[in-house]
C-alpha cells in the first residue's frame, strides 16, 4: 500500500504556487509575469485535482471540472495576456513593465 | 624574470598544498589501519593543515598577511575547525544517517519513487522557472513543470485532465510563450529587461513564508479523507458531468473563449491595421 497522501499533493501544489508567486514579484519581463501567472494556476489544479481524489464521494468529479475551467481560463488569459505584451512592444518597443506605464502612446 | 620567479613560487606552493592534503590523508588512513597513534597523527594532519594553508594563501585568499608566527596559529584554527567538523561528521551524522536510512528503506515503494520523481520534475521546473536569469530558460523549465503536473494528474486518477493539460499547456500555452519571448526582444542583448525587478531576497523570503504556511496548513488541518479513493476512467464521467450539472458553466467558457480569441487577433493585429491606414 502506497504512503502518499493528500498532504503530499498539498506540499506540492504549494510549492508550485510559490514558486509562481517568486516568478511574478521578481521578473521584469511581461511575458515572465505571464509564465509566474501559469504556474499558479497550475498549482491550484493540483490542489483541485488532490481534493477530488481524497476528498470527494466516490463517483463525484467535481474538482476535475474545476480544474478543466481552470485550464479554459489559462488558456483564454495566456492569448489575451501575449496579445497585449506584443502589442505594448509594438507602441513603446520594450516590455519592460517598470516603463510602460500609460496606456497610450 | 619576473615571471619566471612568479611561476615557480606557484609551482612551490603547488607542491606544498598537495603535500599537505597528501599528509592529512595518509595520516588519517594510517591512523585508521591503526598503524599510527592518536598523537602522531593529530600532529601530521595539523601540518598537514597547516601545508594546505600555506599553499592556498598564495591563490585563493588573496595573500592573507600570514607572516612566519601568525601562520602555525591560522593553521591551527583551520584545524580546529576541521576536527570540529570531521568530529561531528563521524560522531553524529555517520550513526544518525546509517540509522535513518536503514528506516527509511524499509518504507519505500515504487508508487512512492513514481511520485516525488514526477513532483521533483514539477518542483524543478518551476524553480528553473522562477530563477533562471534567461526568460527562454525559464519557458524551457516550465515544460518540465507542467509535464510534471501532468503525470501528478495521472497519479491522481484524473486522466482527461493529464491529456488536457499535456495538450493545452504543452501544446498550446508553452508555444505561445515561446511566440512571445521571440517576438518582442532579443534574449541576453539588455541584461535589464531578464534582471529580477524587486530582488531575490524579497522574493525567497515570499516563497519561504508561503511554503512554511501552506505545508503547515496541508499537515496540520483535519481533512474528511476518504476512506479508500478508487480509480475509474473520468472521461465519461465529465463529459456527462459539463452537459448535465455544469451546462450554463460550459456554454459561458465557450463564450469566454471565443470573445478572448477575438479579442486577442484584434490587439494583436494593432500595427498592421495602421499601416493598411496609410497606404493610399
Amino acid at each position: 500500500m502506497t504512503s502518499i497522501g493528500l498532504p503530499h499533493f498539498l506540499i506540492v501544489g504549494g510549492a508550485l504556487f510559490a514558486l509562481g508567486m517568486i516568478t511574478v514579484v521578481t521578473r521584469r519581463n511581461a511575458v515572465g509575469i505571464l509564465m509566474g501567472v501559469e504556474l499558479i494556476l497550475n498549482a491550484a489544479n493540483v490542489n483541485f485535482i488532490a481534493f477530488n481524489h481524497y476528498v470527494d464521494a466516490p463517483g463525484r468529479l467535481t474538482g476535475q471540472v474545476f480544474s478543466i475551467f481552470v485550464i479554459v481560463l489559462a488558456a483564454a488569459e495566456a492569448a489575451i495576456g501575449l496579445a497585449i505584451v506584443l502589442a505594448i512592444y509594438q507602441t513603446f518597443r520594450t516590455i519592460d513593465v517598470q516603463e510602460t506605464n500609460l496606456l497610450r502612446q | 624574470m619576473a615571471e619566471t620567479s612568479t611561476l615557480r613560487a606557484g609551482l612551490v606552493r603547488l607542491a606544498v598544498l598537495f603535500a599537505g592534503l597528501l599528509l592529512l590523508v595518509g595520516a588519517g588512513i594510517a591512523h585508521a589501519t591503526e598503524k599510527l597513534g592518536t598523537p602522531w597523527t593529530l600532529a601530521a594532519q595539523y601540518f598537514g593543515v597547516m601545508g594546505i594553508v600555506w599553499g592556498l594563501n598564495g591563490f585563493f585568499f588573496r595573500r592573507l598577511p600570514l607572516s612566519r608566527f601568525t601562520l602555525p596559529v591560522f593553521s591551527a584554527a583551520a584545524f580546529g575547525v576541521l576536527f570540529l567538523i570531521g568530529f561531528f561528521l563521524k560522531d553524529v551524522v555517520g550513526p544518525f544517517a546509517i540509522d535513518s536510512a536503514g528506516r527509511f528503506i524499509g518504507l519505500v515503494h515504487l508508487v512512492d519513487l513514481i511520485f516525488y520523481a514526477f513532483a521533483v520534475m514539477a518542483v524543478a521546473g518551476a524553480a528553473g522557472c522562477a530563477f533562471s536569469r534567461n526568460i527562454i530558460y525559464s519557458a524551457w523549465a516550465m515544460l518540465f513543470a507542467f509535464l510534471g503536473v501532468a503525470g501528478l494528474y495521472v497519479f491522481l486518477g484524473a486522466d482527461f485532465p493529464a491529456v488536457a493539460q499535456v495538450l493545452i499547456y504543452v501544446g498550446g500555452i508553452l508555444v505561445l510563450i515561446l511566440f512571445a519571448i521571440m517576438l518582442t526582444k532579443q534574449i541576453g542583448e539588455d541584461p535589464k529587461l531578464t534582471n529580477a525587478h524587486l530582488g531575490l531576497p524579497v522574493g525567497a523570503a515570499l516563497g519561504v513564508i508561503t511554503v512554511g504556511t501552506l505545508t503547515y496548513m496541508a499537515v496540520m488541518a483535519p481533512w474528511k479523507l476518504q476512506p479508500a479513493p478508487g480509480y475509474q476512467p473520468s472521461s465519461a464521467g465529465l463529459g456527462i458531468a459539463f452537459l448535465t450539472e455544469y451546462l450554463l458553466p460550459f456554454e459561458v467558457a465557450s463564450v469566454v473563449l471565443l470573445a478572448a480569441l477575438v479579442g486577442a487577433v484584434i490587439i494583436a493585429r494593432k500595427e498592421i491595421k495602421e499601416t493598411t491606414e496609410t497606404m493610399p
